[in-house]
């Protein structure tokens, strides 16, 4: 923090939020490069960011496609969680009894590493995109559960009583108060959703799937070609970035008035 | 003048969580008439807030009367709280405009008409976070006035604010009081600020709360900074602080 303080007194703010990453970035690269250069690391092995840059120009697999798989199965995960965690979280929040009854199960899919049941769905529905998308609800749907029905109860009192003093009703204090109110909430919960997403959709083309960037980074394996896995790899960390930023952007352009920190 | 809100013998329990009874208000009677602005002073803890809440309506008396005298229509109130409770996700103008569209009321210019008062013109569209604190202050007294409620509740109204700004606000609040002729109930722990708002004060005993004085307040109505230093400002908060004083070492005597 002091020296970006330091780069920014010495009026190199741009450099300070956005050049220094770049450049660690860049260096980083470069010395991997000059690494696998140097002490000729065999491809196989460990890819130099040249040979992954090459390999996806060579033909051999179709990186469009394969994403858009991912991307798909991962996209329509996300939006179906959401849908399933936000109906959950107003259950739970609307109805205490409900909350109770729901409690165990919603505590048990919590602290269980959610990943191991991937298999057992399949015993269950099949090798089907059903069951991959299913899974990516499952990693997706638990952080809006958490997060929204968090936002819709932990509501400024003074605001409830200041509506009920003029006597709203509770369908009113709920969409001018709690449901507001648990914005920042559900984008913090998207935020940690949509990195789900991805997990979810890379295990469940593990398990099973002839297409996408999970079964092309276990096909990889099989045929010893790190090259590829290490281009999955990169279009991964893309994706996730790009999401994420999504969640951002839409954060920042739903709520004006919100600054997180 | 017609009283606005008469209580009679109320008092009010609460349960805790680990299950005691703790008598929050015991045996309070006061009314409050069309046009006056009554402070209530007491101790932390004396259930000033819970009178409140009672007055608003929120919550029932446990025992005795509550009786809300209203010009036809429905009794409805404005509030102030501790800190301003502003909805962040709202801008200057509509967190002011809030209670009209939940009293479902058309904004005939009140909206307009107060920000021009609180001196935030310029500031409709900005959102609370982008606010100084006494600002949000400012927007949350305004919000309390925009409905035209048969009464104005504040509790504690400027906690937390340095101590120049809430001369100011003070200052501003009781200037707007005036101008709209509202009527209105403060309650605060701040014996000053008790003095220069109303017209006549309550002293309230710690828990369980009990008026134990009432103290009435020789001031015209239009009050100014050089008020503070008039003799009769300074003997009627004398006065309640020498009863509050007195309260406090009952108290320290019985624990000891």
């Amino acid at each position: 923090m002091a020296s970006i303080g330091r780069a920014r007194r010495l009026g190199l703010p741009g450099l300070a939020d956005y050049g220094l990453p770049v450049i660690s970035f860049v260096a980083g690269v470069a010395v991997w490069e000059l690494a696998a250069e140097l002490f000729h690391v065999p491809a196989y092995l460990f890819p130099s960011p040249s040979a992954i840059a090459r390999v996806f120009f060579t033909g051999h697999v179709n990186w469009m496609h394969q994403t858009l798989i991912t991307l798909n199965e991962a996209v329509t995960g996300c939006v179906i969680g959401i849908a399933v965690g936000f109906a959950i979280a107003l259950v739970i929040t609307l109805s205490p009894i409900l909350n109770k009854i729901l409690m165990p199960y919603i505590v048990g899919l919590q602290v269980l590493p959610k990943v191991a049941i991937a298999p057992i769905i399949y015993i269950l529905l099949g090798f089907s995109n059903t069951s991959r998308i299913l899974l990516i609800v499952i990693l997706t749907f638990f952080p809006i559960v958490i997060n929204v029905s968090t936002g819709l109860t932990d509501v400024d009192r003074n605001l409830i009583f200041l509506l009920q003093s003029l006597r709203a009703s509770k369908a009113t204090i709920f969409y001018k108060v709690r449901l507001p109110n648990s914005l920042p909430y559900f984008f913090d919960g998207l935020k940690i959703g949509v990195s789900g997403a991805l997990v979810g959709a890379i295990v469940a083309e593990f398990v099973s799937s002839n297409s996408g960037l999970g079964f092309l980074i276990l096909n990889s394996q099989y045929t010893f070609n790190t090259v590829a896995a290490f281009g999955a790899f990169t279009i991964l960390t893309v994706l996730g970035l790009l999401l994420y930023g999504a969640v951002v952007l839409l954060a920042r352009q739903l709520m004006p008035w919100y600054r997180s920190g | 003048m017609p009283s606005v809100v008469v209580l009679e013998h109320v008092g009010k329990c609460y349960t805790t969580v680990k299950g005691n009874e703790v008598q929050a208000l015991k045996d309070v009677s006061l009314s409050v008439q069309q046009g006056e602005t009554v402070a209530i002073v007491g101790p932390s803890g004396c259930g000033k807030s819970t009178l409140l809440r009672l007055i608003a309506g929120v919550e029932e008396a446990g025992s005795g009367n509550i009786r809300r005298e209203t010009a036809g229509g429905q009794f409805v109130v404005g509030y102030v709280f501790q800190d301003s409770s502003l909805m962040r996700w709202r801008t200057v103008y509509d967190n002011i405009r809030l209670p009209l569209e939940v009293v479902k009321k058309p904004d005939l210019g009140n909206v307009d008409r107060l920000i021009e008062m609180i001196g935030m013109k310029g500031f409709e569209r900005s959102y609370p976070i982008e606010l100084s604190g006494g600002m949000q202050r400012r927007v949350s007294i305004a919000r309390a006035f925009v409905h035209e409620p048969a009464i104005i509740l504040m509790d504690e109204p400027f906690t937390g604010v340095d101590e120049l700004t809430k001369e100011a606000l003070q200052t501003e609040l009781g200037h707007l009081i005036r101008t709209l002729n509202v009527t209105a109930l403060l309650v605060t722990h701040d014996i000053e600020e008790a003095v220069f708002l109303s017209d006549r004060i309550f002293v309230m005993s710690h828990r369980p709360g009990v008026i134990v004085e009432e103290v009435p307040v020789h001031l015209p109505p239009a009050r100014d900074p050089s008020t503070r230093s008039t003799p009769e400002f300074v003997a009627a908060a004398n006065q309640v602080r020498a009863r509050l004083l007195a309260m406090q070492a009952m108290r320290v005597d019985a624990a000891t």
